[in-house]
C-alpha cells in the first residue's frame, strides 16, 4: 500500500512539472506534427492537385549498341503516361516541337517536354549540349515546376546509374574482367529501381516532390504508404521520449536525496525496499501512461495504425521494460540532479541516433546493426513489426529480448541504488 | 519506570573519524532533553542513529523500549523526527504534504483526514493548506516541517537545531511550540548550540564535545560543576599574548580563553584575582578596556570542562 502511496505522490509531482509534461507529451507530438505538416500534403493524396496537361515530344531513339532496354527519352515519356500519375497528369504525344509549341500557345496544354533526337546517345557519350526543353504556359507556375522536378529527378537517377556503371566497369577491368553485356540492362534497371525507392524514402521521388510543391493539406484519407511512413516517424519520437521521460522521472530519487525528503522517508517506519520500489513503480506508470497517450494521439491526430492489439501491447510493454531498466541504470551512475539532465540528454541522443530512431523511415545498415545492441534498437524493431501488421507471435522474440535487457539493467541499477541510498 | 530514550555506548565512525564515541544518556518520559554542543560535536550523527538514518558502529539505543537496531520499525513508529533542514515537497500543498507523511506513518482514511486537520490547526496554517509549500515563507515552511513529524502522535519527538538561521519571532514561535508539545506529554530531544535555548527548555542537558558526552544533568546541577568559580569577560587594547600567558600563571585562574580580543577567564574568587589581572596587564604594557563579571552559565560550564568556548 505504501508502495502505491509513494508512486502516486511521484505521479502527482510529475503532473506539476511543466518540463516533464513537455518532454513526455508535447515534444513528441509537436515534432511528429511538424513532420506531418511538412509532408501533410502527401496525406491529402492526389485529390487536391491541380491537373497538369502535358505534351511530350520524344524524338529520341535507342542506339543500336546502347546497354539499355529502352531509350532515356522513352523512360521520361513513359513516366508521364504511367498509371500512378494518370489521375493528375494528362499527357499526350506530339510529333515535333512546333506542334507542341502551338498547343502551348493555344493553351491546349500547360507544359511541353521536348526530348531531342539522339538524346540517349549524346547523354551516354557525355555531350554537354544535349538538352531537354520544357515549354510552358507563362500564366502557370506549379505545373511546369512539377514537370521539371520530375524530369531532373529521373535524369539524376540516370546520371547516378552511369557513374556507378563506369566505376563498376573500371573495377572489373582492373581485375582483367569484363562486364557481361547481357547483364547491363538489368544492372541499369536495378540501379534505377533502387534510386527510385531511395528518392521515395527521402521524399524526393518525382511524384511526391510534386505533391509537396503543390497542395496544401486537405482533409482526405491518407494513402497507406504515407500512413505507415508517419507511423515510422512517430515511433522514433515515441521511443526517444519514452526513454527520456523514464530517465527524467527516475531522477526524482536524486532530487529527493538532495531535498532531504529521502532521508525523512527513511525515518518513517517504511522499509527501504518499499521506498525504492514505490519510486520505480512511479516511473513505470509514467512510461506506460505516456505510451498509451501517445499511441492514442498518434492514431487520432495522424491516422497511424499501430498494429494488431496483441502486437502493439507487446511493443509497448517491451518499450516500458527497456525504458525503466535503462532509467534505473543511468540514474544510478549520475551524481546529482543537475548533472542528470545533461547526461541523459547526451546518452539518450547518442543511443537513439545509433539505433536509428531519428531515421526510422529509412533503412540504414549501420544503424540496423548497432540497434541489435541497444534497447532502443530493439524497441524500434518491435514497433516496425507491429506497424507492418505482424501478428503478436512475431513480436514475442523482440519482447523477450527487451524484457531481458530491462530486467538486467534494472537489477544492476537497483543494486547500485541500494548501496547508495539504502 | 523505563526511559523514553535510552542511549548506551553509542558509537559511529566515518573511516578514521570517530564522530560519536561511547555516547550514553537517557531521557525520562515526558521531559525535554537537550543535546548541547558546538559545531561538529556529533549531535546530528547521534540523532541520525536514533532516527534510523545511520546504522551505529557500536552500542545501542532504544525509543520507548524498542531497540533501534533490533526493532527499527517499532522504534520509528514511536518517534517523530524534525530534520534540521526543511524536508518537504515544494510542489505539493501543505495539506498534500501532511497527508503523504501521515500515510508513511500508517495513517489512513478518516483518521488521517482528521489528524491532518488537527495538525494544520496546531501549526496555524489551516487557511493556507491548499497552497504549495514552495510559495511559503521560511517560517511557514518550518512549521509544516514540524507538523509532518506530529501526525502519528509520537511519544518521542526529535528536533535537530530547529531554530538555526531564522528570525527571532519565528524562533520564539518554535520554542513555544516545543513547550506546548511537551506539556501534552511528548518527550522531546532537542539539539542546539545555543545555551540559552537549552537553559530555557530543558529538564536535562547532555553536553557533547568531539563525539563524547562530557556532562549530563539538570541545568542547575551542571552549573554547580563550575563550583564557586566566576567568569570574567575582559577586552584588551592589544591582542597581548604576553598578557594571556601571565594571566594563565596567576594564582586562582583555572581556565582562560581568548577570541577576537575578547578574553574569558574563570577564577575562584573575583575579588581577589581581579587586581592581579590589572597588575599583570600593565606590567605587559597592555590596557584593559572593559570588564564584566558573569554569573556562571552553561557557557561557563563548557569552558570549565573543555577550555574552549561553546561558540566558535
Ligand atoms: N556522512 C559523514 N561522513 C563523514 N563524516 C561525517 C559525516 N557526517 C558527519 N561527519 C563528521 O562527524 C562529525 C560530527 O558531525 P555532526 O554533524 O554530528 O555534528 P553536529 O554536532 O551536528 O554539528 P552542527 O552543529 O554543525 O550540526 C563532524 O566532524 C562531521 O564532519
Ligand atoms: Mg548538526
Amino acid at each position: 500500500m505504501k508502495i502505491v502511496d509513494i508512486a502516486l505522490k511521484d505521479l502527482v509531482r510529475s503532473t506539476r512539472s511543466l518540463f516533464l509534461i513537455g518532454m513526455a507529451f508535447a515534444a513528441p507530438l509537436l515534432l511528429t506534427g511538424l513532420i506531418y505538416l511538412a509532408f501533410g500534403s502527401i496525406a491529402s493524396g492526389n485529390l487536391s492537385l491541380p491537373d497538369i496537361t502535358l505534351g511530350v515530344v520524344n524524338a529520341d531513339a535507342l542506339p543500336a549498341d546502347a546497354p539499355l532496354d529502352a531509350s532515356f527519352g522513352e523512360s521520361i515519356r513513359s513516366m508521364f503516361f504511367d498509371e500512378s500519375v494518370r489521375s493528375w497528369i494528362t499527357a499526350s504525344d506530339y510529333p515535333d516541337e512546333a506542334a507542341a509549341r502551338a498547343a502551348v500557345d493555344a493553351q491546349e496544354i500547360g507544359v511541353a517536354v521536348i526530348i531531342p533526337a539522339a538524346f540517349t546517345e549524346d547523354y551516354l557519350a557525355g555531350k554537354k549540349d544535349t538538352v531537354i526543353t520544357i515549354l510552358q504556359d507563362p500564366t502557370l507556375s506549379i505545373g511546369p515546376t512539377v514537370v521539371r522536378d520530375m524530369v531532373t529527378s529521373l535524369l539524376d537517377g540516370i546520371a547516378g546509374g552511369g557513374i556507378a556503371f563506369n566505376v563498376l566497369n573500371e573495377r572489373l577491368a582492373a581485375n582483367g574482367q569484363m562486364l557481361d553485356p547481357a547483364s547491363i540492362p538489368s544492372f541499369f534497371e536495378r540501379y534505377a529501381a533502387w534510386y527510385t525507392d531511395f528518392q521515395r524514402a527521402m521524399f524526393h521521388s518525382p511524384e511526391k516532390a510534386a505533391l509537396v510543391v503543390t497542395s496544401p493539406a486537405a482533409e482526405s484519407e491518407m494513402s497507406d504508404p504515407v500512413r505507415s511512413m508517419m507511423g515510422m516517424m512517430m515511433s522514433g519520437q515515441l521511443i526517444f521520449f519514452s526513454f527520456f521521460t523514464g530517465a527524467y522521472a527516475m531522477m526524482s530519487i536524486l532530487q529527493e536525496s538532495e531535498e532531504g525528503t529521502l532521508a525523512r522517508l527513511f525515518t518513517t517506519p517504511t522499509d527501504r525496499t518499499t521506498i525504492l520500489a514505490g519510486k520505480f513503480l512511479a516511473v513505470l506508470f509514467t512510461v506506460i501512461i505516456q505510451g498509451v497517450v501517445l499511441l492514442v494521439a498518434g492514431h487520432y491526430l495522424f491516422g497511424i495504425n499501430w498494429g494488431e492489439p496483441g502486437s502493439l501491447t507487446l511493443s509497448l510493454l517491451g518499450q516500458m521494460f527497456a525504458s525503466v531498466g535503462l532509467a534505473v541504470l543511468l540514474v544510478s551512475f549520475v551524481q546529482n540532479s543537475k548533472q542528470g539532465g545533461l547526461v541523459f540528454g547526451g546518452a539518450l541522443t547518442m543511443l537513439g541516433m545509433i539505433s536509428g530512431l531519428f531515421t526510422a523511415n529509412i533503412e540504414i545498415k549501420a544503424f540496423d546493426l548497432m540497434g541489435n545492441f541497444t534497447p532502443q534498437g530493439w524497441v524500434l524493431k518491435a514497433w516496425k513489426l507491429s506497424l507492418a501488421g505482424s501478428p503478436a507471435n512475431e513480436l514475442v522474440a523482440p519482447f523477450l529480448v527487451l524484457a531481458t535487457m530491462g530486467v538486467v539493467m534494472f537489477a544492476i541499477g537497483a543494486v547500485m541504488f541500494r548501496r547508495r541510498f539504502a | 519506570m523505563p526511559f523514553a530514550i535510552e542511549v548506551k555506548n553509542l558509537k559511529k565512525s566515518f573511516g578514521d573519524l570517530q564522530a560519536v564515541q561511547d555516547a550514553s544518556f537517557n531521557a525520562e518520559a515526558g521531559e525535554v532533553l537537550s543535546l548541547l554542543g558546538p559545531n561538529g560535536a556529533g549531535k546530528s550523527t547521534t540523532i541520525s542513529m536514533l532516527s534510523g538514518l545511520l546504522a551505529p558502529t557500536g552500542g545501542d539505543a532504544s525509543i520507548m523500549g524498542h531497540s533501534i537496531t533490533k526493532e527499527p520499525e517499532a522504534a520509528k513508529s514511536s518517534l517523530g523526527v524534525v530534520p534540521q533542514d526543511i524536508a518537504l515537497y515544494p510542489d505539493l500543498s501543505a495539506r498534500e504534504n501532511l497527508v503523504f507523511w501521515g500515510k508513511m506513518y500508517g495513517l489512513r482514511g478518516a483518521a488521517l483526514k482528521q489528524r491532518v486537520d488537527e495538525v494544520l490547526e496546531i501549526i496555524g496554517l489551516t487557511d493556507r493548506q491548499k497552497d504549495h509549500i514552495g510559495k511559503f515563507s521560511g517560517g511557514m515552511k518550518r512549521r509544516v516541517n514540524i507538523g509532518a513529524a506530529l501526525l502519528h502522535k509520537p511519544d518521542v519527538i526529535i528536533m535537530d537545531e530547529p531554530t538555526v538561521g531564522i528570525d527571532p519571532q519565528s524562533r520564539r514561535h518554535i520554542l513555544d511550540n516545543v513547550k506546548a508539545l511537551n506539556r501534552q506529554g511528548m518527550t522531546v530531544l532537542y539539539t542546539t548550540h545555543y545555551m540559552e535555548e537549552a537553559a530555557e527548555l530543558s529538564d536535562h542537558i547532555a553536553i557533547m564535545d568531539r563525539g563524547k558526552v562530557i556532562a549530563y544533568g539538570a541545568h542547575d546541577q551542571l552549573i554547580k560543576m563550575v563550583g564557586e568559580e566566576t567568569r570574567i569577560d575582559l577586552t584588551l587594547n592589544t591582542d597581548g599574548e604576553k598578557v594571556l600567558a601571565a594571566w594563565k600563571a596567576t594564582q586562582g585562574v583555572s581556565q582562560i580563553n581568548s577570541l577576537d580580543g575578547k578574553v574569558t577567564v574563570l577564577v575562584d574568587d573575583s575579588n581577589r584575582v581581579l587586581p592581579h589581572l590589572f597588575e599583570e596587564a600593565s606590567k605587559a604594557g597592555a590596557r584593559i578596556t572593559s570588564v564584566e563579571i558573569q554569573e556562571p552559565n552553561l557557557e561557563t560550564v563548557f569552558l570549565h570542562l573543555t577550555g574552549r568556548a561553546l561558540r566558535d
